[in-house]
């Protein structure tokens, strides 16, 4: 909803389901508002609270819940691609073992703002060593994308987080547990977040969907999971994406609004290549890049996940696949999208013609 | 409480496993004297080198000053701390105070700029005992290798990690069943540290251990990619394969490695050739990655390697073993090579003058040739150890004994300085060289 604000106050109200986020001070200047309830980010708004909300990592949530049952806590490496909820069983664990007081003893670090040995040295040494407020036995520091850390500060982190493990537990997190120096990981219980699964998806976005009012068809829900890829954050935000358009989502919104082609459409234009009409396919990819608007990196992945899915002979599948990659590394050098784009179609044909 | 705080071991016959690393400690401590060298204690992680350095101080009754990573090591700082605590008494009247530099490896290159030098400086002036703490000998600054005792410590056997971790049950009153400690004791790869913390972690909350109860920990790394490449050669579908490949916790670079070390198992020259192409080309990807940090690129790496392999392979499964790749140890020991030819380079260059590169790359030829004719001179002149005259010999036995018997000799000229001066005659033209100051070398 448009709220306009006047001198602090509400006057009107225009436009019912589109958030807006600007209201008009009484200086006159825009401000910038974010309101519990309509407006804020579902990632944040439904981030769950509590361990035991948590989707799709059942066996982890299990164990996390039972160091806060006993109070004790050994020094955590979470590890595992975007959006599986590394930060969310963080601060999910903060707060059951803090309660409402969580925030005196939980400190978030992004190890990618500040990624080299005086943060160790300085900042999070200061941290470790204060004692803990409010009773606690311990504070928890929590450093997100800790693999970003350069390996000086890693080793810097090392003798820290033995030096203060009477005062400050450590929990790291990182896409993979291989950029993190051995000394390190032996410190460290470790655990693996898997990519969610299909079920874990459809629960949560279900769940809000639910109290959002929105009715999802199960078109839609196979859309987002689709589109997700495992990423709960990607999930949720597609949902919300689409939400803002209409109160009944089907799939054609989630794949607007995501900017995402269609898996049928990305299986014509595969279609078409490998069996040699250039010119349709052409046709086909021109629509797809500049009706539909659909980013080439992501056109790229979208062929790249259905390639790798389909059913034809090993070769022509490995050599479609380096097409891909081929195109992907020019792209990321720089190269004209449209030029490439074309020309990877080209590839296909060709390597169809050669297979065939 | 962390447990692996808890139950460090406090004193030396604690220490689980390195009897002989332990009795080389004590004998060093227990004879030590101003003169004494320190000592450097090497080994991966978690095998007890901290604690062996703690527990001894504690036998000895000795205080400690340690240094780590986490505080700034510039030459100043190791100075304030390290020099006036080793020249000077305790205050609590604990006879002597021990001085740990733990990851001595570690000196950051900028952050700690001559740090490596003040150790150095404070090891020859010191009036208490030092040990220094190091996970790679050989990242060890060469001034540092030199004026220490090296003490090495070797990973744990599972049989020596089993026992503590029943101890430690035990003081826990925790049941833990054989099966799980076996496996803890087996993935923690020698380190005693990590069985600690994966016990710990498992059993927070529990009172009773099973084998099932301790997996969620910590995945079992190695199966996985062994059960990858198996994979790779018995024919599996596409999309699977992939799928196994995500499980596996190694980076595609590693899975690559993997890969080429067990192309071999490929029943034929056609295949193989097939195989080593998408490695090949999957190593351009890699190099792309990494390159322009754009990790997008790594899919089509691991696409390319794995589909293209496994159809080389055309479900023809291994027949043999897998292998761990044999170019890790092969790096690791051109690894060293490579820091003795450094080290050995940077002398020269010091003693000759010329730049580095220009040593490797036109003199090396010939000091190979010159020192062939005459190693026991160049070895004098020089004063290379075994390893750097091996560069140039490429025959470790015969260096070795080189630089024995030149060592014997330099001790019998040492002690009887008449002796030598009259066999000299016969060798006129090394007692010339011998007068020259170092670094005006007759040699160049």
């Amino acid at each position: 909803m448009l709220y306009i604000y006047a001198s602090g106050s509400l006057i009107a109200d225009h436009s019912p389901g589109r958030p807006v986020f600007d209201a008009i001070m009484s200086d006159g200047n825009i401000k910038t508002e974010r309101m519990e309830g309509d407006h804020t980010i579902w990632i944040e708004k439904y981030r769950p609270r509590r361990l035991g909300d948590i989707v799709g990592q059942d066996d982890i949530v299990v164990r996390l819940q039972s160091y806060v049952e006993s109070g004790s806590l050994p020094h955590l490496l979470f590890t595992g691609s975007a959006g599986v909820g590394k930060t969310t069983a963080a601060v999910a664990l903060a707060r059951e073992f803090y309660g409402d007081t969580w925030q005196m003893n939980f400190r978030e670090m992004n190890a990618s703002d500040e990624r080299g040995i005086d943060v160790v040295r300085n900042q999070i040494k200061q941290f470790a060593r204060t004692s803990p407020l409010g009773g606690a036995s311990f504070k928890i520091l929590f450093l997100d994308e800790a693999d970003a850390l350069t390996t000086d500060a890693q080793a810097a982190l090392r003798r820290t987080m033995e030096n203060y493990a009477h005062t400050c537990r450590f929990i790291l997190s990182c896409n993979y547990s291989s950029k993190i120096i051995d000394p390190i990981q032996s410190r460290c219980a470790i655990y693996r977040f898997r990519p969610l699964g299909p079920e874990a998806v459809v629960e949560e976005v279900s769940r809000i969907a639910g109290l959002e009012g929105l009715a999802v068809s199960q078109e839609a829900l196979d859309a987002i999971v689709y589109v997700a890829q495992g990423d709960m954050r990607r999930a949720i935000n597609a949902l919300q994406g689409a939400a803002i358009l209409t109160r009944e989502i089907d799939e054609s919104t989630i794949y607007a609004i995501t900017s995402t082609a269609r898996p049928d459409e990305i299986d014509d234009l595969l279609d078409l290549a490998i069996g040699g009409d250039f010119d349709a396919a052409e046709r086909t990819l021109r629509h797809l890049l500049q009706h539909r608007g659909i980013a080439p990196t992501e056109l790229l992945n979208q062929c790249y996940r259905a390639l790798v899915r389909r059913d034809i002979e090993g070769g022509l599948k490995v050599a479609l696949i380096d097409s891909i990659g081929e195109t992907d590394f020019r792209l990321s050098e720089g190269a004209s999208s449209d030029i490439q784009m074309e020309a990877l179609i080209a590839r296909f044909v060709l390597c169809a013609g050669k297979y065939a | 409480m962390d447990w692996t705080e808890k139950y460090r071991p406090r004193r030396l016959q604690e220490i689980a496993g390195n009897a002989s690393a332990v009795r080389q400690m004590y004998e060093w401590a227990r004879d030590w004297t101003r003169g004494s060298k320190p000592l450097v204690l090497y080994g991966k992680p978690g095998v007890g080198k901290t604690s062996s350095a703690y527990a001894l101080a504690h036998d000895m009754g000795w205080e400690v000053i340690e240094l780590n990573a986490s505080d700034q090591r510039t030459r100043p700082m190791i100075e304030k701390i390290a020099g006036s605590s080793s020249r000077t008494g305790s205050l609590t009247g604990a006879s002597r105070k021990l001085i740990l530099l733990d990851e001595a490896d570690n000196l950051h290159a900028h952050a700690d700029r001559g740090g490596a030098k003040a150790i150095v400086d404070i090891i020859g002036e010191s009036m208490q005992p030092i040990i220094l703490i190091a996970n790679d000998y050989y990242g060890l600054a060469r001034e540092l290798k030199a004026a220490t005792e090296p003490v090495q410590f070797r990973a744990l056997q599972a049989r020596q990690i089993v026992p503590r971790l029943k101890q430690i049950c035990a003081a826990e009153g925790v049941v833990c069943s054989e099966e799980a400690l076996a496996w803890i004791a087996d993935q923690a790869g020698g380190d005693m540290r990590s069985a600690v913390n994966m016990l710990f972690a498992a059993a927070i909350g529990r009172n009773r251990l099973t084998g099932e109860d301790v997996r969620t920990v910590r995945k079992d790394e190695r199966s996985t990619i062994f059960e990858l490449v198996a994979a790779l050669f018995k024919s599996r579908d596409d999309a699977d394969l992939l799928a196994l490949s995500y499980e596996v916790e190694d980076t595609p670079d590693t899975v690559e490695q993997w890969i080429e070390g067990n192309l071999e198992h490929l029943p034929d020259p056609v295949s193989r050739a097939r195989g080593y192409a998408c490695v090949s080309r999957a190593d351009e990807y890699i190099g792309h990655t990494y390159r322009r940090q754009y990790y997008t690129l790594w899919r089509y790496a691991t696409a390319v390697m794995l589909l293209g392999v496994s159809r080389a392979a055309g479900g023809h499964g291994i027949h043999g073993r897998i292998m761990p790749p044999s170019r890790w140890q092969k790096m690791g020991r051109s690894k060293r090579q490579k820091a003795i030819r450094t080290a050995l380079t940077n002398k020269l260059s010091i003693m000759t003058h010329t730049p580095p590169e220009t040593l490797r790359e036109e003199f090396f030829t010939l000091l190979t040739l010159l020192v062939e004719r005459d190693p026991a001179r160049y070895v004098r002149e020089l004063q290379l150890d075994a390893d750097e005259l091996n560069l140039f010999l490429q025959d470790r036995a015969r260096s070795a004994k080189i630089v024995k018997d030149a060592a014997k000799e330099a001790k019998a000229a040492e002690k009887k300085p008449a002796k030598k001066r009259k066999a000299n005659p016969e060798e006129p033209a090394e007692e010339e060289t011998r007068q020259n100051p170092r670094g005006q070398s007759t040699l160049f």
